[in-house]
C-alpha cells in the first residue's frame, strides 16, 4: 500500500521563512495526483518533502503506515523524475537505468531483464549504449522514466517532467505517462504549473497558492465548481471574467447588477449579500453570440463593442469591455464576429459563479 | 577586407612561430648538448649541432643515470609527485565539493581561505615550515606530500569549487534517491563528472611538484634523500667545474615524463580550464 498522507505538515527555511504553515492532505493508493499552482506556491517542496530531499519542520508524513519524516530518501520506496532530467552524464542509458538496482544489490539477470523490459515500454532498445548527451530531449526523459520504472517503487513522484520539451513532444509524453500510470498501478504525484497537464492527467488535482491547499478534486469538478476565485481563475484558457457586480432582491429571485445589465438568479445563498456588492465569474464559453442562445436567454443578454477578435480556427476569442472591465468571450468561428463590431452577448446565467468580494471564496454556482 | 585579414592571419602566424621557437629553443639547445662531448660544450661549441667529433653517443645519459644514483632520485621524485598528486585531487575535489553544496559562513569563509592561501609566498613560510616538517617528522619522501597537499590545495580547491558549481544538484539528489550514501555519491557520480577538472588540475600540480627544488630541498634529508632537481645540483662539482654533459642528460630524461603526462592529458587540460565558464 502506498497512500501518503501529510498530517499537519510545516516547512520552515531559516528561522522565518514559512513555505508550507499547515499542510493536511490524503493521497490515494495508485492515485495519479498532480500538484498545481503558481510559482513559489510551494509544490514542489511539497513533492521533495515526500523525496526526502526536504526535512519536514514540523508535523507528520507518512507513506503508507510508515512515518517517514527521519527516512532517508533511498529508503523511502520512491522514484523521482526531475524537471532537467538529472541523467548521470557518464553511463550509458543502460548504466544510468541499472545504477539504482546495483546500489540495491538486484542480481545482474533481473536487472539486465529490467531495464530491457523498461527500455521496450519506452522504445529505447536501440539506444541502451549510448550517453545522455548522444540523445534528444524526449528520449532523455524517457530514459529519466525508465531509471524510475525499474525500480518498481511505491510511489512515482514528477516534478515538471515535461516543462523542458517542446509543446508537440510534451503532448505526446503526456499521454505515455498517463499510460505509464495505467499499466504500472502506483502512486503518482506530479508536480506542475501547466494546467493542462494538470487537468489532463490528474485523477485528482491540488490546486495550492502561498502554501495551502486551495482545492482538492477531480479536474471536472475542479473547473465546474471551483471553492474560490484563485482556483476559478487559475484552472482554464482563457482565464474566467470577472465582474464587480451589486446584487438586489427581485421578487422571489435574486439580480446582479453591473453596467447597465441585471442578470436574475435564483439562488437562495445570495441573501446575505443583498444590497453588497460581489464578484460575478464566468467562463469565455460560457458567454455565447449564437442568434439562438441571444433569444432564449433575453435577461442575460450585455451589448458589447469588441475590442480585439483572435481567430484560433474552430473558434474566435473575442475581447471586449464591459461596465468598465475587461472580458474575453470564445464564442464559434461562423459567427464571423470582428474587431469593432458592436454586439450582443448572452451570458449563460447556469454557468455564473458568484464569489464573495472580501474573502473571494465561492457563493454560489 | 578578407585580404587584409588573411594578412593579418599570416603576420600573427610569424610571430607566433617565432615565439614558440624561442619557448622550445633552450630545450632544444638541452637535447642537443646531451649528445655532445664534454668539451664540445664547454668550449664555445654550446650553441652549434653535435657533429661527428663532437657527438658523444649515449655516453652521458649512462653517465647521468650510474654516477649520481639518478634512478633512486627518480623513484623519489615519481613517489613523490604521486603521493602528492592523489591527496590533492581527492581532499581537495572532496573540499570544494563540501564548499559548494553546504551553504553556511564557515564554509565560505573556508573557501576564502583557500584562496588567500594562493597568494602567500612560499618564501614567506619556509623557514618555519621546515622547522615544523622536522617537528612532525613529515622530512620523508613518504610524508612530504602532507606539505604539497597544503600548498596545492589553494589552486586545487579554487577550481574544483569553480567547477562544481556547474554540477547540477538534482543529479546527485536521483543518486541519493538510487540508494547511494554521501560517499558512493561522491565517487560514483561527482568525481567522474570532474574528469575534465581532476586532469587538469592534476596535471598543473605534477609539474609543479616534479620540477619543485625549493621545498624538498629545504625540508627533506639531503644526505639521505635527493629528488631529481635536487639531484641535478650535484652535477656541479667543486671549484665551479660542471658536468655539463651529463647534467643536460640528466634534465632531458627528467623533462620526458612530465612532457608526456602532459601530451596525454592536454585536451582534458583545456576543458579543465574553460569548464564550467558558461553554462552548457
Amino acid at each position: 500500500m502506498a497512500s501518503i498522507t501529510f498530517k499537519n505538515v510545516v516547512k520552515t527555511y531559516g528561522n522565518n521563512n514559512t513555505v508550507i504553515p499547515d499542510l493536511n492532505l490524503e493521497i490515494r493508493d495508485k492515485e495519479f495526483i498532480v500538484l498545481v499552482g503558481p510559482s513559489g506556491c510551494g509544490k514542489s517542496t511539497t513533492l521533495r518533502m515526500i523525496a526526502g530531499l526536504e526535512e519536514v519542520t514540523a508535523g507528520d508524513l507518512y507513506i503508507g503506515d510508515r512515518r517517514v519524516n527521519d527516512v532517508p530518501p533511498k529508503d523511502r520506496d520512491i522514484a523521482m523524475v526531475f524537471q532537467s532530467y538529472a541523467l548521470y552524464p557518464h553511463m550509458t542509458v543502460y548504466k544510468n537505468m541499472a545504477f539504482g538496482l546495483e546500489l540495491r544489490k538486484t542480481p545482474k539477470d533481473e536487472i539486465d531483464r529490467k531495464v530491457r523490459e523498461a527500455a521496450h515500454i519506452l522504445e529505447l532498445d536501440e539506444y541502451l549504449n549510448r550517453k545522455p548527451r548522444e540523445l534528444s530531449g524526449g528520449q532523455r526523459q524517457r530514459v529519466a522514466l525508465g531509471r524510475a520504472m525499474v525500480r518498481d517503487p511505491a510511489v512515482f513522484l514528477l516534478d515538471e517532467p515535461l516543462s523542458n520539451l517542446d509543446a508537440k513532444l510534451r503532448t505526446e509524453m503526456r499521454s505515455q505517462i498517463s499510460a505509464l500510470h495505467k499499466r504500472l498501478q502506483t502512486t503518482f504525484v506530479y508536480v506542475t504549473h501547466d494546467q493542462t497537464e494538470a487537468m489532463t492527467m490528474g485523477d485528482r488535482i491540488v490546486v495550492m497558492k502561498d502554501g495551502v491547499i486551495q482545492q482538492v478534486d477531480s479536474p471536472q469538478n475542479l473547473y465546474s465548481y471551483p471553492c474560490n476565485k484563485f482556483v476559478a481563475g487559475f484552472i482554464g484558457s482563457p482565464q474566467m471574467n470577472f465582474l464587480e457586480a451589486g446584487v438586489e432582491k427581485e421578487g422571489a429571485g435574486y439580480v446582479l447588477v453591473f453596467a447597465q445589465n441585471r442578470i436574475p438568479l435564483v439562488k437562495p445563498e445570495l441573501e446575505p449579500y443583498v444590497g453588497k456588492k460581489v464578484i460575478l465569474g464566468i467562463r469565455p464559453e460560457d458567454i455565447h453570440a449564437e442568434e439562438s442562445f441571444l433569444a432564449i436567454s433575453e435577461k442575460s443578454n450585455i451589448q458589447a463593442k469588441v475590442d480585439l477578435a483572435e481567430m484560433m480556427g474552430s473558434e474566435i476569442y473575442l475581447y471586449f469591455t464591459c461596465g468598465g472591465q475587461k472580458m474575453v468571450a470564445r464564442v464559434p468561428s461562423r459567427t464571423g464576429i470582428h474587431a469593432d463590431d458592436e454586439v450582443k452577448l448572452a451570458l449563460d446565467a447556469n454557468k455564473i459563479h458568484v464569489f464573495d468580494s472580501a474573502t473571494e471564496e465561492i457563493i454560489c454556482h | 577586407m578578407a585580404k587584409r585579414k588573411k594578412i593579418s592571419n599570416i603576420n600573427w602566424s610569424i610571430l607566433l612561430t617565432i615565439l614558440a621557437l624561442l619557448y622550445v629553443y633552450p630545450i632544444i639547445m638541452i637535447i642537443f648538448n646531451s649528445l655532445k662531448q664534454e668539451t664540445a660544450i664547454t668550449t664555445n661549441g654550446a650553441f652549434t649541432l653535435p657533429t661527428s667529433e663532437t657527438f658523444a653517443g649515449l655516453a652521458n645519459y649512462v653517465n647521468a643515470i650510474e654516477s649520481k644514483g639518478f634512478l633512486q632520485s627518480l623513484g623519489y621524485s615519481l613517489l613523490i609527485t604521486v603521493t602528492s598528486v592523489a591527496a590533492i585531487l581527492i581532499c581537495c575535489s572532496m573540499c570544494a565539493w563540501f564548499i559548494t553544496r553546504v551553504k553556511s559562513k564557515i564554509s565560505q569563509a573556508l573557501y576564502f581561505l583557500f584562496v588567500f592561501s594562493m597568494v602567500v609566498p612560499f618564501q614567506m613560510v619556509m623557514f618555519t615550515l621546515s622547522q615544523t616538517a622536522d617537528a612532525l617528522k613529515l622530512n620523508t619522501p613518504y610524508n612530504i606530500w602532507v606539505i604539497y597537499l597544503g600548498f596545492g590545495a589553494g589552486l586545487a580547491v579554487f577550481m574544483f569549487a569553480g567547477f562544481m558549481k556547474s554540477v547540477p544538484l538534482e543529479v546527485e539528489e536521483a543518486s541519493m534517491i538510487d540508494g547511494c550514501n554521501p560517499l558512493q555519491t561522491f565517487f560514483r557520480i561527482v568525481l567522474p563528472m570532474l574528469r575534465p577538472t581532476l586532469v587538469s588540475v592534476g596535471i598543473l600540480e605534477a609539474m609543479w611538484v616534479w620540477n619543485d627544488y625549493l621545498l624538498p630541498t629545504l625540508v627533506l634529508d639531503i644526505k639521505k634523500y635527493k629528488t631529481i632537481p635536487m639531484l641535478i645540483q650535484y652535477f656541479r662539482g667543486s671549484y665551479g667545474r660542471v658536468e655539463m654533459g651529463p647534467m643536460m642528460a640528466c634534465i632531458t630524461l627528467t623533462v620526458i615524463p612530465i612532457v608526456i603526462v602532459y601530451l596525454l592529458g592536454q585536451k582534458h587540460i583545456i576543458k579543465g580550464v574553460a569548464a564550467g565558464a558558461v553554462k552548457g
